[in-house]
Formats: C-alpha cells, sequence, structure tokens
C-alpha cells in the first residue's frame, strides 16, 4: 500500500462526520431525525436509550446519534462525547417552565473536556407551535452570547414542518469541514 | 499533513497509555477514594445550603447556582464511577444525592418562593434590558387573574386557579399549545385538538382533553386524573394519579409512583372532527403498554404504575 492509498483512506474516513444530539426529554430530538431523514415521525415513543442513524448527505457520511433525555439518561450521556465532531442541541421552544434546566444541562455539556472542539448547533425546535419563544428569545435565556469555547449557531426550526433543519444540518457540517477537512 | 498525522498518532497513544493506568489501578483503592471524595462533597454542601438563611437575597442566587453546580459535579462523579462500583454503593450514592438534590430545593423553595418561575424571575433578575423588565411585572399582574386576558406565557393557559371549574373551547385551542400550571382543586375541560400540552404542579385535579397531535408533557402532578389523548405522553415527578388515555406511542413515566392507566373514555359532540384535525389515528391505543424510565428489569414489572380494574373504571359527562 503507498502513501497516497493510505491518504485516500484517511480522506475518504474523514468525510465522515459525527453528530451527537442532544437536549432535554420532549424536545423533538429523534423527530428531527427522523424527518431529516423523511421517515414518518407519527409514531415515535420517547427514546428509551438512543438511536444511531447514517446519513449520506452532500457527500458527506453523517454519524447522527440521537440520545434521550430523561432526566434518568442524562447521566449516560457522558458515554457518546468521543470523537464527536458537532453537538446539536434541541430545544423545545414552548416549554417555558424548563428553559432554566435546559440552560444548566447546555452549559455543563459545554464544559466537557471531549466536546471542546466541537461545533455547536442549537435548535430551537417547534416553532410550529403558536406559544413557542423564538431563537431571539432562547438565546437570551440560554445566554448563548456568552459562550466562547465553540463555534455556535442557534436557528428556528419545527421538526413537524421540516423548516430549516436543512440550513442547520448544513451549517454545522460547513462548520466542521472548514476546521478538519482543510485538504479539500 | 505529517504533522497532522504525528498528532494524531500521539492521541491515540496517548488515550491507550491512560486507559491502561485506567485498568491497572486497584479497584478498592478507587472505590475508598470514590467513598472518602463523595462524603465530603456531601457534608459541605449540606452545611452550605444550611447556612444559606444567613444571606441576603441578592446573595442568594449565586449561592443556589454554585451550590447545584457542586451538586451536578457530584452526580457527575458518582456516574463515572458506575463503572467500578458496586450496585449496592451505587444506589447508596444515588439516594444520598437526591436526598441532598432535595434539601437544596426546599431550601430554594423557602427563601425564594418566586423562583418557581425560574425563567422569568431570573431573566429580570440579571437586568436583561428593560423590556424584559417590564414584561415580569406584566406577568406578575396575570398571575392574579389570568383568564380572559391575554396570555405572555403562553398562548393559551390557566395558571394559579383553586377550586374552579374551567373551560376552553376548539376556537381557543385547536392547533395551538396549552399550558396548564399550578392549579388545585379544578376540573379542566379543553375540548379541541391542541397540537402540545405542558402540565406543571396540579393537585387534586380534573384534566378533560380532546385528541393532542403532538406531546402532552405531565411534572409534578399529585392526586389528580387526567383523561388525555396524544401521540406522546411524558409523566415526571406524580403520584396518587390515574390516566385515562389514548396513546398512539407510548406512554412513559420517570421518577413517578402510585399511578394507574385506564383506556381514554371522554366524549362530547364534535369529539371525532377533532380526532380527524388532530390526525390521531383511533385504532390505535397503547394505553397499558408503559415504559418507567426508573425501572429497566424487563423480566419484573415496574411497581410503580398498575392498571386500574376494569370494574373500577369512572364514566364522564361530556
Amino acid at each position: 500500500m503507498g502513501l497516497l492509498t493510505i491518504l485516500k483512506k484517511m480522506k475518504q474516513k474523514e468525510k465522515e462526520v459525527r453528530l451527537l444530539m442532544l437536549g432535554l426529554d420532549n424536545a423533538g430530538k429523534t423527530t428531527i431525525l427522523k424527518k431529516f431523514n423523511g421517515e414518518d415521525i407519527n409514531t415515535i415513543s420517547p427514546t428509551l436509550g438512543f438511536n444511531i442513524k447514517t446519513l449520506e448527505h452532500r457527500g458527506f457520511k453523517l454519524n447522527v446519534w440521537d440520545v434521550g433525555g430523561q432526566r434518568s439518561l442524562r447521566s449516560y450521556w457522558r458515554n457518546y462525547f468521543e470523537c464527536t465532531d458537532g453537538l446539536i442541541w434541541v430545544v423545545d421552544s414552548a416549554d417555558r417552565m424548563r428553559l432554566q434546566d435546559c440552560k444548566q444541562e447546555l452549559h455543563s455539556l459545554l464544559l466537557e473536556e471531549r466536546l471542546a472542539g466541537s461545533t455547536l448547533l442549537v435548535f430551537a425546535n417547534k416553532q410550529d407551535l403558536p406559544g413557542s419563544l423564538s431563537s431571539e428569545d432562547i438565546r437570551k435565556t440560554l445566554d448563548l452570547d456568552n459562550i466562547k469555547s465553540h463555534h455556535w449557531r442557534i436557528l428556528p426550526c419545527s421538526a413537524v414542518t421540516g423548516e430549516n433543519l436543512l440550513d442547520g444540518v448544513d451549517w454545522i457540517i460547513d462548520d466542521i469541514a472548514s476546521r478538519i477537512f482543510t485538504m479539500d | 499533513m505529517t504533522e497532522r498525522l504525528q498528532k494524531r498518532d500521539d492521541k491515540r497513544k496517548l488515550n491507550i497509555e491512560n486507559k491502561k493506568e485506567d485498568r491497572e489501578a486497584p479497584i478498592r483503592e478507587k472505590c475508598e477514594h470514590f467513598h472518602d471524595n463523595l462524603s465530603k462533597e456531601i457534608d459541605e454542601i449540606e452545611r452550605d445550603v444550611s447556612r444559606s438563611s444567613s444571606l441576603t437575597k441578592t446573595e442568594l442566587i449565586d449561592h443556589f447556582d454554585g451550590l447545584t453546580v457542586r451538586l451536578q459535579k457530584a452526580q457527575k462523579f458518582l456516574s463515572e464511577a458506575t463503572l467500578f462500583l458496586p450496585s449496592y454503593d451505587i444506589s447508596k450514592a444515588t439516594e444520598s444525592l437526591s436526598k441532598l438534590q432535595n434539601m437544596l430545593q426546599d431550601k430554594r423553595n423557602e427563601l425564594m418562593p418566586k423562583k418557581k418561575f425560574a425563567f422569568k424571575s431570573k431573566k429580570a433578575s440579571e437586568g436583561d434590558g428593560k423590556k424584559t423588565k417590564n414584561l415580569s411585572t406584566k406577568d406578575d399582574a396575570h398571575k392574579k387573574s389570568t383568564k380572559n386576558e391575554p396570555c405572555i406565557l403562553a398562548d393559551c393557559k390557566f395558571v394559579d386557579e383553586d377550586g374552579k371549574n374551567l373551560s376552553m373551547d376548539p376556537s381557543q385551542i385547536n392547533q395551538k399549545d396549552v399550558a396548564l400550571a399550578r392549579l388545585k382543586h379544578c376540573v379542566v375541560k379543553l375540548y379541541g385538538s391542541p397540537s402540545a400540552i405542558h402540565v406543571n404542579e396540579l393537585e387534586d385535579c380534573k384534566i378533560f382533553c380532546g385528541p393532542v397531535s403532538g406531546s402532552i408533557f405531565i411534572r409534578e402532578c399529585k392526586n389528580c386524573v387526567f383523561i388525555l389523548s396524544c401521540q406522546q405522553l411524558r409523566i415526571h415527578t406524580t403520584e396518587f394519579t390515574n390516566f385515562y388515555i389514548h396513546v398512539t406511542s407510548k406512554a412513559i413515566i420517570e421518577d413517578s409512583h402510585d399511578v394507574q392507566f385506564a383506556p381514554y373514555n371522554w366524549n362530547y359532540p364534535g369529539i371525532a372532527e377533532h380526532f380527524k384535525l388532530s390526525g390521531l389515528d383511533k385504532e390505535r391505543n397503547n394505553w397499558d403498554d408503559i415504559d418507567d424510565f426508573n425501572w429497566l428489569a424487563v423480566d419484573a414489572h415496574s411497581p410503580n404504575w398498575s392498571l386500574v380494574a376494569p370494574e373500577q373504571r369512572k364514566n364522564w359527562d361530556p
């Protein structure tokens, strides 16, 4: 095997992007994943454990890990941190009572050493609900402007209508690619 | 390029090295180290919690936030230790941490009662600007008489009511999200098909609701009866409560006990139309298939939930 072959192999491998999707329970993580993948979203049960999906998108191989958000599962999130290129944090924009919980969980995640260097995309989900907060409100409440440790962006979205899901994923891939795949 | 390869390789080697060291450390020593550290931290947090009463209001916020962070760290410490700890030790440690969590929560509620609506008061106290301050004062005014006034918290809601019969009709709630919070001794009837419902802190209430196209999230309820149909149902920290449900996916409970389930049996003129609007499958009802997130054993039934015996099921007026 020549050097070129090795390099090619590495490059192929590096076109793989590992995305970790977290957030409080009822945020809509699984629904986002399934909607993005074009699957039926009407039969989704609360996630006991996790879902993994491998998607092809714009020539990238996306390994998306969707881990359940119930309180009893959150202590297991750490098992999925390794090798994460991008973190997608999903927020139920209509769940005003738990936004402080949401903020705390997010900020303690960002202290994680193994997530250092990953790109953060915040989805202000459930924009289809009339009572949902705008992404602007969520940005303030979650104190995103104080995040200096990660590249981040917040986008309003709706897993039900599909609004902005593609834009969000495109952004996170672009950001990751500009950091990692400099060879192109 | 080669530099990057080299770096990767170094990192990998370092990782392997670290893991090796981890494995070689004798497990007993780790356990002792764990117990010493955890009990020390628990003692310290406990002491700080009991010291809270002597602080001023402004100090309290930081004080409690700091304690919460420390508690979380302790929890993380524990979850990392689950790799080598015997299961008895894990459950012991979990228990003392959750006790501490409750103690902290109680103290917080006692000293900063407004804090319950953490989202608003926090925002105001951080002085995020005039606009949010205005909002929160307006919200305070609304807390006293929420009915028939425009909502600030959500489009449709009932908050802070006691001993009332409340209802909303389809024109108010169809395809909207509804919030119910801090109700006592109330009967709530929601005629129509909302998109989602968030329920917090109800006591001795009866809640009736038409078909919900999305999810219902319930937290901290006691001695209630819910008659609901929806796609997803999540029940947290709830006790002594009965659920008459139509759920097309699977309902879950967490940190709950003494909850019972029966099939959905509310009927009112127009409900068939609302079922159509919600898109729920009427033929598909998993009312008796509940996941308990605190009970992962497959070979034994969770002690936290059961079914209402057919002869004990109640019937309701529209």
